[in-house]
């Protein structure tokens, strides 16, 4: 049922992307601030030595804690945290980095300084960068993305999902309030939003069972992909992102 | 017969409330007390930005979800607008300069983006490209569909991929940002073009002020999202009157004609 796997990839409990850093890296270093106006803590970008290579993370942090959930801004990234992230890729680009994204966010911040701050060309240039980047891009969802901003760190070559993680055009409360009036139900019989449901799109190329050995098959499921996709020319990095999204759109055209 | 007029020969104005008579509301639909701006549809905006237009072969499909009550809005949708989606593309004709011209209907589910409306858009893009003419979309949107989940969702990078790819084969690009411009649509390709100009009044930006006065309960501050103060912030080139659209057009695509 999705409210009880809201109720999972919500908790304190759940894996953080700090944890998953802190698992599958040594060495990491940490990227501060926009250069243009903050650091928005609710993203980690950085890079550490991950299997005898520098690797970028970028990693959002939702908080286990009530006051690291505010500190975090729950997880909607800033416009600064947008440019920080682009600020990451460039670097992973100029030197030839892999991009690991760590996904757990709401929707996108719906505040009044994202809003005079750019955030939608922020977005913008986010899912841009990731899109045309000439290294591989891997996206991890640890719980739940939606909106613009889960798209732009999910715009890659391969998306993971861990099995009790979703994506979703909007957050399942904001699906749930456009059917004004009618009872509460299970959005995933109407949408797919599931991990399962997107592989069989196929939008997601591998599923990550959540079992005591979650963080070894992280390492493992990372480490396979990444192998693949490390022979591979930027121009057909470029090309399979491209297609890789016309695919799954073609089987409904 | 009736010595009613007609239903629709008047119509009253949403800022001033005056009554105001079908010839006085004219083709550009602006109050002439007050000067509000009507949205306008895709057939309007078509009359005001192209002297001729050759629309390109019309893209549909079915929906692709059983979403409750779907297929009924579609329905009311295109009765409404005389239209099969939110999105009429085609070549154009404006003081005697060919462009490709992408016009969205806000009257047609509030111009949200779904497979069609992303699939003319990835049509038109690639128009331009290969009759190497300049792009001009005027842009009308609430934002994603929510009732295309996901697939509404990935519009917004294959849109933006195939811009991206156009602007980096040197066609012009113009984007209007007219009444909405919000969400998925303003977070993705909206912002895209070499030029970005908005209608006055309109209203621009990524979260709807209700979202964001419900989430953050903040206070908006004045003129909040409007075409007037993104301009003030620096967001775009020009906010441009409703009356001087199709001149400001011309202009821009005279400066880009390929040599």
């Amino acid at each position: 049922m999705l409210e009880e796997q809201l109720k999972k990839i919500r908790s304190a409990e759940r894996i953080s992307s700090a944890a998953v850093i802190t698992a599958l890296t040594t060495d990491f270093f940490t990227l501060h601030g926009d250069r243009l106006q903050a650091d928005d803590p609710a993203v980690t970008v950085g890079y550490g030595c991950f299997h005898q290579q520098t690797a970028l993370f970028v990693g959002v942090n939702r908080g286990a804690t009530l006051q690291q959930r505010l500190d975090y801004h729950f997880g909607a990234l800033s416009p600064a945290g947008y440019r920080k992230v682009n600020r990451g890729l460039s670097q992973a680009e100029k030197f030839g980095w892999p991009v690991i994204t760590l996904i757990n966010m709401p929707g996108a911040a719906a505040d009044v300084a994202a809003e005079l701050n750019g955030q939608s060309q922020a977005l913008a240039a986010t899912i841009s960068q990731m899109g045309r980047l000439t290294v591989p891009n891997i996206a991890l969802f640890l719980g739940e993305g939606e909106s613009g901003g889960a798209l732009a760190l999910a715009n890659s070559n391969r998306i993971l999902m861990l099995e009790n993680s979703i994506y979703s055009v909007a957050s399942p409360e904001a699906v749930q309030a456009i059917l004004k009036g009618d009872e509460p139900q299970d959005l995933t019989k109407y949408l797919p939003m599931t991990a399962a449901q997107l592989a069989k799109l196929g939008l997601v190329d591998q599923i990550i069972a959540e079992d005591k050995q979650t963080m070894v098959r992280i390492d493992q499921a990372l480490q396979q992909q990444l192998a693949e996709l490390t022979t591979w020319s930027a121009v057909q990095l470029q090309q399979q992102r491209t297609e890789k999204y016309l695919t799954v759109l073609a089987k409904f055209a | 017969m009736s010595h009613l007029p007609a239903v629709g020969t008047w119509r009253q104005c949403p800022k001033c409330q005056r009554n105001v008579h079908r010839l006085e509301w004219g083709s550009l639909q602006i109050c002439p007390h007050c000067g509000y701006y009507l949205r306008l549809t895709a057939t309007q905006r078509l009359q005001q930005l192209a002297t001729e237009f050759q629309p390109l072969p019309e893209i549909t499909a079915a929906a692709p979800f059983a979403f409750p009550g779907y297929q009924a809005k579609l329905a009311q949708a295109q009765q409404q607008t005389g239209a099969t989606e939110a999105l009429t593309a085609g070549v154009a004709t404006l003081q005697q300069q060919r462009f490709m011209l992408g016009v969205m209907d806000s009257h047609f589910m509030m111009g949200t983006l779904n497979m069609i409306v992303g699939a003319r858009l990835r049509q038109v893009i690639a128009a331009a490209k290969t009759q190497q003419l300049p792009l001009v979309l005027v842009i009308a949107s609430g934002g994603a569909r929510m009732q295309e989940g996901i697939l509404s969702l990935l519009q917004m990078n294959t849109v933006l991929a195939a811009y991206d790819d156009l602007n980096a084969a040197g066609n012009y690009t113009l984007n209007i940002l007219t009444d909405p411009t919000m969400g998925g649509v303003s977070a993705s390709f909206a912002f895209a073009a070499d030029t970005v100009i908005a209608e006055a009044g309109a209203t621009i930006g990524f979260a709807g002020k209700r979202v964001i006065q419900k989430t953050s309960r903040e206070p908006l501050p004045p003129a909040f999202q409007s075409a007037a103060s993104l301009y003030q912030q620096g967001q775009l080139d020009a906010v441009v009157a409703r009356t001087d659209l199709a001149a400001v057009v011309g202009q821009l695509l005279r400066l880009h004609q390929r040599k």
